[in-house]
């Protein structure tokens, strides 16, 4: 409302007031705030019951107006619920307006439409940003977790700015991607990892470019209606997210600081110097060598006992600052921020750091056109350490590191390459691994739209929008001679290793929607929609490597002695598509909807390039029947959906068989590098989904339960072929898998007096099963391992993330051998006895969130939890090896080993160079199963009267608190986390995987108005 | 205004559907070539040729840490499971060191045979450049087979490109395989430029030299002396006067055929097998050997870091195989050393022992060569083991000692006093499993013992 129609509206108020005025009459003034974030509200309507008198909040929702005593003050405000309060005289009144329950009356965004929540007729969850307002989330990724049924989302690791999995109902592809759409303001983005070097299983992640602070919210397509208008890569659902933008009132700012520290949520025991000692010892005596000729001098090599990771470790510090202005007016409404974010790692030299900015516009330029852009420009610093399965990593190093190394020379120097208290392979100098690199990943994303929409009519309504989503990576690294790559490692570095990198992923789209609606007396409601899209992806990237530097004061490859690898390259995709999608509504009581969407692929071949993705939807609202009444149930609805989707994420050119170039001493040449297959086409998913959605007590319980069932076949995966044809693979559509299980979520408002309690909990559950391979034969993947083909198999019948290994049956107590399970009753134990061990698919997924206020105080907790999936602790592999080799440390447990005769226990004896004892069996599978306090928060916001005082509309204070407490039987130091990140069939393995941080923090948010 | 914006709206929205679709849909691959586009004008044979060259050379390497490793003089000293196996001979046919010799082999053998192929086809090609090409097809072909036959046994002959038919192919027998590499031989014989460019590439003399390594393993003696002969007399090979240039140069005056690196197409494989990461380190026994004084300057095939030595690492470090920009990291294949050691076990082997022209003056060029005491006069039998001996110190870390064993019939005899683990199945590598698993004719035909 614009200042001087406010000011009218209070004249008029005014002149009715005094005309009817009464003797009796007190000035009656106070303050209306919300409920949500204690802000005094604007333009909220306040009426003296009974009469026209009234008035309207001003903007910082203060009023004032003479009313009779004893009479009765209505305050009502569009989506909130009314208030009525008996007027005695107070001098100072504060009224508190609560939020609207009924979350129905909500506009869900979906893809190129918006319909009402309660309109719904496929699977959709829609997460606020209220729900995760006071969590320091690096990505918006993040918020998800725990807070949508259907969905798991996995952080691989305790790394600031890492990888994320997130998968919407289970995995439904092998090799194509898994990750879900991620729709920012309908630009699709740019999801996994941007950087161009790995890490040793950990990747970055280029969603933790876009600020959660800058999120509206986030809607979850989950089935095949709802996500039908993305029909193409829409097989592993799509995540819509939309950003705030200007409301129509005045200006607003807000500004919103949170610091906090950051530490590991467990450390990993190992053992002490003296410990280690006596078992290499005995090891070596196990194995008739003398461990005085190998140097384990009891006494001398035990003289030192280092914490390595003690060494590494640090508390980080997080720190994030957001600036926001919005506001608008009839015409023109704005939304501006900045951020700033920088998190410390718990690993030293660790850090992520963001700047973001972005500025959303909306103009109404004539009643029937309006335009829109969006622009959000980030950029990140990453400073990284190598992690997880790299030798020369940090954490990995840490725990293998022996106790007997220093990091740290007498005259404090850092022990390197040439000092004879060098550890050397395998383990070299954590410290100064983790200190001395430069491994500095700069990316920028700038992600910016214009879109322009034209009502022609109330019927009909044309919609264009061209965007661009931008990234562009640097990797700036260099590894010193005092590190293992830079100098201990002269055929790779030997005097320092430069690398540079830099790459470029440019995503256009542009599209055009025109859009129909109807309704024919209130009762035939019908929408159509027709659309057209084009996206068009460029991939460029150059590196170039260099080594033999002068010194270590020259980091830059312009001083590298040898320049000897570099190269560059280019890919371009593009997808073509059109799509429509049909609604019609009977009085709101049947409704149905039909969409298809037509994709064409440059990564299928000519002949395969078009899929067609068609869904069909249909919902009954039972509570609109005449014969259903009931003043407890305000709203049922059951709905069912079928339909296709698609999935296309695999490499470019796949379909071509070609030949690359190759050198071969001094000259270039070509060699085969791909077999083709024309016959190459869309993976595609078929889903039903039935679900129900109801409400009760007047929307305090607001319950949501769907069942699924989605097979995925023509499997797009590399089949296997004998290498005899001169290749190893080929892509084919091959296979089948099936997903299927169930979600529940529900709201309640508990109490809902002075205290308000509201409680938020979802469970879901799904069953992965490969069902169909080429030629049944199973594909190992994972990690290789002692006396089985791999760590985990792809095997018809069972899920992706299947373990396998030999079945550990103990330890002989006559011999101290393991005792594994001669399966196939040969005699000989090898791989061909290997069985499935377990699984990384958890069996029950869910998270609760217990909200409750009490005047201006609030608290918030969440839990989150998986239960029965198995983790594969292959760090024990190294860490309980039964004295294979005696470069690592080993765990504890090492203490219960076998010694002598008729011990019994579980842990082999030790002798150096078995590896027998060490076979990769079920001894390291665990459970996995955990609950966990992911967040805990409180705030306190000022009375509105205090701080209007200091010119603010609202303050607030509060303390935040992530992974504080966890209950599991995993004896890791963590069970969520994932090495390989993102890997679909290699899920759910520990190896050397830095584990999730605690944060602590506190933040104060105030806005001026 | 309004009508401008319109336009404007319009215009977005036909751009959209206007886009080109070819040019959406069919981005031209980059930098990559289509099957049909590779061999089809005479300026694409040489590139063909240097991509089999490509191919081949993982085979030498890999023949490295077979010959080597499996055998007495490496023990693992690092990380990872494949070379753990090898160093406690517990190997297993999931090994990758195995799964990556097989598969190198194909992928050379796939080469050759699409230059068979495409090639008579091609027109305007020179007769020379063709017949360059095809020899090299035939010879590298040949001696893929000689390296498969010899390291997994009669591995499946595969004469053609077809996938379908290769996909699905049983193993041959010893003797056609045999059969195959040598007339593969004969045919590059005929077709072969008399001098390549450099020894990285391959010539007449190459093919001599690999028949004379075919006839000794196949106990034709008197062919391989022939062969070896002839190598020897061409006067276009020195044995280096300084054994240390073996070590630390690439293309000597001894080098016949080398697997030719360098400082761009380096993967550097060995050197940090060997040097970097020590993955692979001399085990006590050769470093006897080679410290003897037999041995000579043999002696600088291997360095000794007080440094390295702790826990099992006996501190010595395996010379060869230098870094991209050093001048050793070539694979050597064949050189005239090994001339003079075939001619010499094939001489012994008919009797030639001692004298003029005998198995003891062949050795003494080389122990002359390496300041070493000279051979004197032996039994025959003492010569073979002599002559065993002598290839352990001439040839070390070059992939030769466990195919001689096998060959001599002595693996066992040595081998399970190095290793208690030891099982007379490791004569021959494991067929890789997967190769199993995706090849149907191939159940149940795995080498005994895996």
């Amino acid at each position: 409302m614009s200042a001087p129609m406010r000011r009218s509206l209070l004249i008029i108020g005014f002149i009715i007031f005094t005309i009817t005025v009464f003797a009796q009459e007190q000035r009656a003034s106070g303050v209306v705030i919300s409920a949500i974030d204690r802000s005094g509200l604007p333009g909220v309507n306040v009426l003296i019951k009974g009469t026209s008198q009234g008035t309207i909040t001003d903007a910082t929702g203060k009023f004032s107006l003479n009313a009779p005593v004893g009479s009765t003050l209505a305050f009502s405000f569009i989506g909130y619920q009314p208030v009525e309060i008996s007027f005695t005289g107070q001098a100072s009144l504060e009224i508190i307006l609560q939020e609207e329950l009924k979350e129905l009356s909500e506009v869900v965004v979906m893809g190129y439409s918006s319909v009402q929540k309660r309109d719904i007729t496929g699977s959709v969850t829609s997460i606020k940003s209220d729900r995760f307002k006071d969590i320091a989330l690096s990505g918006i990724d993040q918020a998800l977790q725990g807070q949508a049924a259907g969905v798991q989302v996995v952080q691989s690791s305790g790394t600031p700015g890492g990888g994320i999995s997130v998968r919407i109902r289970g995995s439904s592809s092998i090799y194509g991607s898994n990750r879900p759409l991620f729709i920012v303001d309908g630009i699709p983005v740019e999801t996994g990892s941007l950087s161009l070097r790995s890490f040793g299983g950990q990747d970055d992640n280029a969603l933790s470019l876009i600020n959660p602070g800058d999120i509206e919210s986030i809607q979850v397509l989950k089935d095949a209606s709802a996500k039908s208008m993305y029909g193409s890569r829409a097989a592993n659902g799509v995540v819509v997210i939309t950003t705030k933008r200007g409301k129509k009132s005045s200006y607003a700012i807000n500004f919103d600081v949170q610091r906090g520290i950051i530490d590991p949520v467990k450390k990993q025991e190992l053992l002490s110097s003296t410990d280690l000692l006596t078992l290499q010892r005995e090891a070596v005596k196990n194995a008739g060598q003398n461990p005085d000729a190998l140097g384990l001098i009891p006494g001398v090599t035990d003289g030192v006992n280092t914490h390595w990771l003690d060494e590494i470790f640090r508390r980080g510090i997080l720190e994030q600052y957001q600036l926001t202005l919005s506001g608008g007016d009839e015409n023109t409404s704005y939304y501006i921020s900045g951020n700033y974010r920088s998190e410390e790692g718990v690993q030293l030299n660790n850090k992520f750091e963001r700047l973001s900015g972005t500025i959303n516009l909306d103009e109404k330029v004539t009643k029937k056109l309006s335009l829109g852009t969006n622009i959000t420009m980030s950029r990140s610093l990453n400073k990284r350490v190598k992690g997880d399965n790299f030798l020369d990593g940090v954490y990995s190093g840490a725990l293998k590191s022996l106790p007997y190394n220093v990091p740290f020379d007498e005259s404090g120097k850092l022990v390197g390459p040439g000092s004879p208290l060098y550890a050397a392979f395998p383990n070299f100098n954590p410290v100064a691994q983790a200190v001395l690199p430069r491994f500095d990943a700069i990316t920028v994303k700038m992600l910016g739209g214009i879109n322009a929409t034209y009502v022609f009519n109330q019927n009909f309504k044309l919609r264009g929008q061209t965007s661009i989503d931008y990234n562009n990576v640097i990797e700036d690294q260099y590894e010193s001679s005092q590190t293992a790559i830079g100098g201990y490692l002269d055929g790779v570095g030997g005097q320092g290793y430069g690398v540079y990198i830099v790459g470029s992923t440019t995503n256009f789209v542009a599209n055009g929607t025109l859009s129909y609606n109807k309704s024919i007396n209130q009762t035939h409601n019908i929408s159509a929609l027709l659309g057209t899209e084009v996206f068009r992806k460029f991939e460029r990237s150059g590196n170039v490597v260099g080594r033999l530097f002068p010194s270590d004061d020259f980091t830059y490859i312009t001083s590298a002695g040898i320049v000897d690898n570099g190269s560059s390259g280019r890919l371009n995709s593009g997808l073509f598509s059109v799509f429509s999608e049909a609604k019609y509504d009977f009085k709101d009581k049947y409704l149905a909807s039909f969409g298809i969407r037509a994709d064409g692929s440059s990564r299928f071949g000519p002949g395969n390039r078009f899929g067609f993705f068609p869904s069909l939807s249909a919902a009954w609202r039972i509570t609109e029947e005449d014969f259903f009444k009931s003043n407890k149930i305000s709203d049922l609805k059951l709905r069912a959906s079928i339909g296709l989707s698609g999935n296309e994420g695999i490499p470019d050119y796949q379909f071509l068989g070609v030949w690359a170039s190759t050198l071969y001493n001094g000259s270039s040449g070509v060699a085969p590098s791909q077999l083709g297959n024309p016959n190459l086409k869309w993976e595609t998913t078929r889903e039903i989904n039935v679900g129900t959605d109801i409400s009760l007590f007047d929307g305090r319980i607001q319950a949501t339960a769907d069942v699924y069932y989605k097979k995925t076949y023509d499997l797009l995966l590399p089949r296997p072929y004998a290498y005899t044809t001169g290749f190893s693979s080929v892509w084919e559509n091959i296979g089948e898998l099936e997903n299927k299980g169930f979600e529940f979520g529900v709201v309640t408002v508990n109490v809902d007096r002075k205290v308000k309690w509201s409680t938020d909990f979802n469970l879901s559950k799904n069953l992965n099963k490969v069902l169909f391979l080429a030629d049944s034969v199973p594909i190992y993947r994972g990690f290789s391992a002692e006396g089985v083909s791999a760590t985990n198999i792809i095997k018809e019948g069972y899920p992706l993330g299947t373990f396998i290994g030999l079945n550990f049956l103990g330890v002989d107590p006559a011999t101290g051998d393991a005792i594994y399970d001669d399966t196939n009753k040969d005699g000989k134990i090898n791989n061909s006895d290997e069985i499935i061990i377990g699984t990384a698919q958890p069996k029950l997924i869910g998270g609760i969130t217990n909200k409750v206020s009490y005047r201006n105080f609030d608290f918030t907790a969440f839990f989150q939890f998986s239960y029965g999936n198995k983790v594969l602790n292959y760090t024990k592999a190294s860490l309980l090896n039964s004295g294979l080799d005696i470069t690592s440390n080993q765990s504890p447990e090492a203490l219960r080993r076998w010694q002598k005769e008729g011990d019994i226990t579980d842990v082999p004896r030790y002798e150096l160079g078995n590896t027998f004892n060490n076979y990769h069996s079920n001894r390291l599978i665990e459970d996995g199963s955990f609950v966990r306090l992911k967040n805990v928060g409180v705030g306190y916001t000022l009375p509105a009267k205090i701080s209007q005082r200091f010119y603010l509309n609202a303050f607030r204070i509060y303390a935040s608190a992530t992974n504080i407490w966890t209950y599991t039987k995993y004896s890791g130091a963590d069970p969520e986390v994932s090495t390989l990140s993102g890997s679909i069939s290699a899920q759910g393995i520990d190896f050397f995987t830095l584990p999730q941080v605690k944060t602590i923090t506190i933040g104060l948010n105030a806005t001026l108005k | 205004m309004k009508r401008s914006i319109l336009h404007i709206v319009s215009v977005l929205v036909l751009i959209s559907i206007s886009t080109s679709c070819d040019e959406v849909l069919e981005p031209k691959p980059v930098d990559i070539l289509t099957d049909d586009l590779v061999l089809n004008e005479p300026n694409d044979v040489p590139n063909v040729e240097i991509g089999l060259y490509g191919a081949f050379r993982g085979i030498p390497t890999n023949a490295v840490i077979s010959g080597d490793f499996t055998a007495d003089m490496l023990i693992h000293n690092g990380t990872f499971s494949q070379y753990r196996e090898l160093g406690t001979k517990q190997i297993t046919s999931a090994n990758a060191s195995a799964a990556a010799s097989w598969s190198n082999i194909y992928s050379a053998v796939y080469i050759a045979n699409f230059i068979f192929e495409r090639l008579p086809a091609v027109s305007g090609v020179t007769t020379t450049q063709r017949n360059k090409t095809m020899g090299t097809a035939y010879f590298l072909r040949g001696l893929s087979y000689f390296y498969g036959l010899y390291t997994f046994g009669g591995i499946p002959n595969v004469q053609t490109t077809s996938i379908e038919a290769n996909r699905n192919i049983p193993r041959a027998s010893k003797e056609d395989i045999l059969d195959l590499i040598l007339n593969d031989y004969k045919d590059a014989l005929e077709l072969l430029p008399e001098e390549p460019v450099n020894a990285g590439f391959v010539g007449k003399d190459a093919v001599r030299a690999a028949m004379a390594r075919y006839y000794l393993f196949t106990k034709q003696w008197s062919l391989a002396e022939a062969a070896a002969s002839e190598v020897i007399n061409s006067g276009r090979y020195l044995l280096e006067p300084d054994f240390t240039n073996i070590v630390l140069d690439d293309f000597t005056d001894e080098a016949i055929f080398e697997i030719g690196y360098n400082i761009t197409d380096d993967p550097g494989t060995l050197n940090n097998l060997f040097k970097s990461r020590r993955e692979i380190i001399p085990s006590n026994q050769v470093v006897v050997s080679l410290a003897s004084a037999q041995s000579g300057t043999r002696f600088s095939s291997i360095e000794f870091n007080v440094s390295n030595l702790a826990g099992t690492d006996n501190g010595w470090t395996v010379s060869k195989y230098g870094t991209a920009d050093q001048d050793n990291n070539n694979v050597i294949v064949f050189r005239l050393a090994e001339m003079y050691l075939i001619r010499a076990e094939a001489r012994a082997n008919q009797n030639k022992v001692s004298g003029l022209n005998s198995a003891q003056s062949d050795i003494n060029e080389l122990r002359k060569r390496a300041n070493a005491p000279l051979l004197t006069i032996l039994s025959q039998s003492q010569m073979l083991l002599a002559i065993e001996e002598e290839r352990r110190m001439e040839l070390a870390f070059e992939g030769h000692r466990w195919y001689d064993l096998v060959r001599t019939g002595r693996v066992t005899a040595i081998m399970s006093a190095f290793s208690s683990n030891w099982k007379s199945t490791y004569e021959l590598w494991p067929i890789p499993q997967t190769e199993i698993q995706n090849n149907p004719s191939l159940a149940g035909q795995q080498n005994p013992g895996y």
